[in-house]
């Protein structure tokens, strides 16, 4: 072997690792994009096929409560509260594709069947955080205004500025997805979407919207506040 | 005189690998700096002493939280379609066996080991490949197998919770992911080390497929930048009496 193929394979070295690093801290070539997209296409079917009613999130056994510690995202550069002086009491809307709209104060959401129920909350950024929370299934609601077939995708619209993510329908129909107005006992503080938000182990938090007035059932998808800046529509677990 | 070493399914697969692999790694350290921690909120975890230390951007993909998510869920097609490829070749043609664990390994690795600290004069019997070599090329399918499985189980926590479960819950599903990344390159490192500094007539082999035996490590009874030990002492070794054998 020559001192010249060393050499070689020295460069070919050199400069292989210098063209990996040379990509990095970068989203990647642009040509990449259409792959990215048609794997989130494809990735999102898979998703919907794995996705059952049947399969129930468990908080393991021992695990703490993040109380406290469970972090508090919102929008607006200030919490966000409901200004009932400005503008009226707080109600949520049922709206949509459904024969019988509805307009539920919050004494009318908590007088329907009531669900408790202690679930992870799993963050696209990895952490999940324990809490037990209250509410009423966003099943009982569709039943309540009377969902149409037609019906396929749900949106879910806050008072967090233009805040929205919407969802397929068979994650919002989950059993453990509530719209929820009470936490670890409480009722909701304003650090984590009081009056009422959508809280569901089966999606990630940013599509779980906080600060609810509206949820509207549709036939098409449109997208979502986090959805729309590229974060999987899906965002299922 | 340069023999066919390795199948081309091997050779396809083995450089694929490493572009999904890079891909893998270089987002996943992008996801993981979203985090980098392991604690449910409102606990601590035991095992992790560099929480809240990010990783260098400058080995990330993905520029944001969601690119990489992206490049992450879109290379672990490829990883595992790859992988799986590779491991029914080695399982339909055979090649398992200069894989596969077996007698005497850990005794051949010892001897492997004593070889490259000096302590041993000549380069130990050897196959296609030294029980050093066997160890890691066994372990790398392990450990890919680890990560993916831990990382399906990140991924779907909800719905193949039961996954999640065999792994100690979605915190140490995280863990057991992250530590089979660092054993993945870890072990990578050794490896595309060794390859340049004992045997880089294998990079050949490893595209073109041919192999000079009369070149490989046991022939030229190579440590680690053997040439430069070559160059600044080419006496011949004086016949041990201890190994009577060597030529």
């Amino acid at each position: 072997m020559s001192i010249d193929r060393r050499r070689f394979l020295a460069l070919t070295g050199a400069s292989l690792t210098a063209a990996f690093f040379a990509g990095c801290d970068s989203q990647g070539p642009d040509r990449a994009a259409g792959l990215l997209a048609f794997a989130e296409r494809k990735n999102e079917g898979v998703e919907r096929f794995l996705f059952h009613h049947t399969s129930m999130d468990r908080v393991a056994r021992g695990a703490t409560a993040a109380g406290a510690a469970f972090p508090k995202y919102f929008i607006s550069d200030t919490v966000p509260m409901w200004d009932a002086a400005a503008r009226g009491p707080w109600s949520l809307a049922v709206t949509g594709l459904v024969d019988r709209p509805l307009t539920l104060s919050l004494d009318d959401l908590m007088r329907m069947p009531r669900t408790t129920q202690r679930v992870n909350h799993y963050c696209v950024e990895g952490w999940t955080a324990v809490a037990e929370w209250t509410g009423t299934r966003l099943s009982e609601l569709a039943k309540a205004a009377g969902v149409r077939p037609e019906a396929r995708y749900v949106d879910f619209a806050s008072f967090d500025e233009d805040y929205h993510e919407s969802w397929d329908l068979a994650s919002a129909m989950h059993p453990q997805t509530l719209i929820a107005y009470g936490m670890d006992g409480h009722p909701l503080t304003p650090g984590h979407g009081a009056p009422a938000r959508v809280h569901s182990p089966v999606k990630l938090g940013y599509k779980n919207t906080k600060y609810l007035v509206r949820v509207t059932f549709m036939a098409d998808r449109n997208g979502g506040y986090w959805s729309d800046q590229g974060y999987e529509w899906y965002g299922g677990t | 005189m340069s023999t066919p070493r390795h199948h081309w399914i091997v050779r396809v697969t083995h450089w694929v690998n490493a572009f999904a692999l890079a891909l893998m790694v270089a987002s996943g350290l992008r996801i993981f700096n979203a985090y980098p921690a392991f604690a449910r909120k409102g606990e601590a975890f035991c095992c992790y002493p560099f929480a809240g230390k990010a990783i260098p951007a400058s080995l990330t993909l993905g520029g944001w939280l969601a690119g990489a998510r992206h490049w992450h869920f879109a290379a672990m097609w490829l990883l595992v379609i790859n992988g799986l490829i590779y491991l029914g070749f080695v399982h339909l043609h055979g090649e398992w066996r200069d894989l596969a664990p077996r007698r005497g390994q850990l005794r051949d690795a010892w001897e492997m080991a004593k070889f490259y600290a000096f302590v041993r004069r000549d380069h130990p019997r050897q196959g296609k490949h030294n029980a050093l070599q066997r160890a890691t090329y066994f372990a790398l399918p392990v450990f890919g197998a680890l990560a993916v499985i831990s990382g399906i189980a990140i991924w779907k926590p909800v719905q193949l919770a039961p996954l999640t479960t065999l792994l100690g819950g979605y915190v140490w599903a995280r863990y057991w992911h992250f530590l089979a990344m660092v054993a993945l390159v870890a072990l990578s490192f050794v490896h595309i080390f060794m390859v340049f500094a004992v045997d880089p007539y294998a990079l050949r082999a490893m595209t073109t497929g041919g192999y000079n035996e009369a070149r490989s490590p046991e022939a030229r009874n190579a440590r680690p930048f053997w040439w430069k030990r070559a160059a600044a002492a080419p006496a011949p070794r004086p016949a041990s009496p201890s190994a009577p054998e060597a030529e």
